[in-house]
């Protein structure tokens, strides 16, 4: 009975304390190696962060037109702290690979490589869906002061159709870039653009029907016009 | 030799120096330009006999034959108006000119030939000019040659609702900000000393806008902020060849206001430390001429003004200041003949737009093209108040804007430095 109970509890114990005595100085290891990786990466981003402002980035971002992108995309930081922050987590993540793969468990390191080989894929992903809420809201933009000036009563619905429809565009481009549903999404937003020209086609059609009926006898009749040099 | 004056050395070559030298940048103008060739070759002959005279047309490309009209046509029978002939005789250069497409390559190719033939006296006109006669060249060149004065703008006498853009920002603007009442800055047609075309070429601005628009107010402000000596000359009436009805408005007040706005960047310490304008010497006999009738609409000028009040404010709120911003509101309801723009809001709409494109506060092009129903909507409010004046009047008037734009000129220096910030 006790040999049994030797084998059914005992025994499994036993190993189980042995794999985690085992385990230990890996683990130790790997924290230390995190640990190190993230004080390095802390020291770095300060570092980094003071050297670029020396520099004279923040200043160049302000010239460039960069800073005016990067704070209509809601970020409030500077470039010179952009930057250190990006390279710190960069930092980051390399360490904590660094410091799972120091723990030798097969099935962690799978989950680690396949999340590591995605990575990428999110990384891109992000950078589309960021540019291509910047280039929406400057082509919004565009769209409806253009609109104004031509005197048209739609402008901000146009302005919004323009901006909408880009940053849609954006948004499909991502998820592809991420795999998801490449066919649906695709499929999706050919029904929506679709459903959106049709609209704004029954919206124009209907809706501006007098403004076009107007804008014609305007035309054809020669309603007077401005002579004005304006220069 | 420059790039720029690839095909014409010999030419050059051959005329070693010259007295004066008129240019006359052209693009499809084979319709107007021999009339303001002939002007040229009339005005030399007649009031620079002895000099030696050089005529330059500086083309973007023309395939009108545009270059053929200027290097064919001859002087009328001069001797039927003049009793005397030239003692020598004038001089054609028709040159494509190089580098980036625009009035200002043009201009630069013009400012290295006056610099190789070492001229004392330049003055350059318009290619589409209907109304320029043998006197403009006397009045452009004469206080050059004669006057000790190195830039020669034109004043041109208009009707009250022509160049608005220049009597409600350029004019009223560059006096205050340089401090010289120079009537005409953008006038297209102007005089200068050779040394002046010598420091306008040194200047390194050819790969810029400059190349592309806002060479005339280019050159006026460089010359004003360098202190050379600016004078006008009274031309009289200008018209030329009817505009593409087409042309952007938008894209015009873009042009012409951001060049204004870069120049002042570039003359930030000059302007900061100038806080009232002189009057500078004009030459010419001032006459009234009949001009052309103005036909304005009021009701679609209003109603793109209201438009723009409607969907651009969001645009505005975050550089105007609460005044301006409160204005804009109440013109909404306000019935088309009360409406009125108040001299004093427009000043600070500009001064803040002037802030706002300093601070890169949204697209630069964005911003300037939003101005367009703020200035449609000012412009009306001009033609509204001034209907009754006449000539005279319309300038009091201008004159009342401009003694504003002086008065609040430190709402300009004042927040000049503060990058970002709204004023109000």
């Amino acid at each position: 009975m006790d040999d049994l109970m030797q084998r059914a509890m005992t025994e499994p114990f036993i190993n189980f304390i042995d794999k985690i005595i085992k385990f230990m100085p890996q683990f130790i290891t790997a924290l230390f190696v995190f640990l190190v990786g993230l004080l390095t990466a802390m020291l770095v981003r300060m570092a980094l962060a003071k050297t670029l402002k020396v520099a004279g980035v923040d200043k160049l971002s302000e010239k460039s037109g960069l800073a005016e992108i990067i704070r209509k995309s809601g970020i409030k930081s500077v470039l010179s702290v952009l930057i250190s922050r990006v390279v710190a987590w960069i930092m980051v993540v390399t360490f904590i690979v660094i410091a799972f793969s120091l723990l030798n468990i097969p099935a962690l390191e799978r989950l680690l490589e396949r999340f590591l080989l995605y990575l990428p894929n999110v990384f891109i992903a992000a950078i589309i869906l960021i540019f291509g809420f910047v280039f929406a809201n400057f082509l919004g933009r565009a769209a409806l002061i253009a609109a104004v000036n031509a005197g048209s009563r739609v402008a901000k619905l146009i302005g919004r159709a323009v901006k909408f429809t880009v940053f849609l565009v954006s948004l499909t481009i991502a998820l592809e870039q991420l795999g998801i549903g490449k066919e649906t999404v695709l499929i999706a937003f050919a029904v929506l653009f679709g459903g959106v020209v049709l609209a704004l086609a029954l919206a124009f059609g209907l809706g501006g029907r007098d403004l076009a009926k107007e804008y014609l006898e305007k035309i054809l009749k020669g309603e007077a016009g401005d002579d004005i040099q304006h220069l | 030799m420059a790039e720029y004056l690839r095909g014409v050395e010999d030419k050059i070559a051959a005329i070693k120096e010259a007295d004066i030298l008129i240019g006359i940048p052209s693009y499809n103008n084979a319709r107007t330009i021999g009339h303001v060739v002939r002007a040229v070759r009339a005005g030399l002959a007649k009031y620079f006999p002895d000099q030696k005279a050089v005529l330059v047309n500086s083309d973007g490309g023309s395939t009108d034959g545009t270059r053929d009209v200027v290097l064919n046509t001859e002087s009328d029978n001069l001797q039927s108006i003049f009793t005397y002939h030239r003692v020598g005789p004038v001089y054609s250069i028709a040159i494509p000119y190089h580098g980036i497409p625009g009035k200002g390559s043009a201009f630069r190719t013009i400012f290295a030939i006056a610099d190789k033939l070492n001229v004392k006296a330049c003055a350059v006109v318009d290619s589409d000019l209907r109304s320029i006669t043998p006197e403009w060249i006397e009045l452009l060149i004469k206080p050059v040659l004669q006057g000790d004065f190195d830039y020669v703008t034109p004043l041109y006498h208009r009707h009250k609702y022509d160049g608005t853009i220049t009597n409600s920002i350029i004019y009223t603007m560059t006096r205050a900000l340089y401090g010289k009442r120079v009537r005409q800055p953008i006038g297209g047609d102007f005089g200068f000393s050779g040394e002046l075309a010598r420091f306008y070429l040194a200047k390194d601005v050819w790969e810029t806008d400059v190349a592309r628009f806002g060479i005339d107010i280019w050159m006026t402000t460089t010359a004003i902020a360098n202190n050379f000596r600016v004078c006008q000359s009274y031309l009289g009436a200008k018209i030329h060849d009817a505009k593409d009805p087409g042309a952007d408005l938008s894209a015009m007040l873009y042009q012409v206001v951001s060049a204004t706005f870069d120049l002042m960047e570039t003359y930030s310490g000059v302007w900061s430390k100038i806080n009232s304008s002189e009057p500078v010497t004009t030459f010419g006999f001032q006459y009234a001429v009949g001009l052309e009738p103005v036909v304005v609409n009021i009701g679609r000028m209003l109603e793109k003004f209201r438009l723009g009040v409607r969907d651009l404010l969001e645009i505005w709120q975050g550089f105007l200041p609460s005044s301006v911003m409160l204005f804009l509101a109440e013109t909404q309801n306000q019935p088309d003949d009360k409406f009125n723009f108040p001299d004093e809001i427009w000043v600070e709409t500009i001064y803040s737009f002037a802030l706002a494109y300093h601070n890169k506060v949204i697209s630069r092009e964005h911003l300037l093209k939003s101005l367009t129903p703020l200035y449609i909507g000012r412009t009306a409010s001009f033609v509204i108040e001034t209907r009754d004046s006449d000539a005279n009047e319309v300038e009091e008037r201008i004159e009342r804007l401009c003694n504003i734009f002086e008065t609040k000129k430190s709402l300009l220096v004042d927040n000049w430095q503060e990058k970002g910030g709204k004023h109000g």
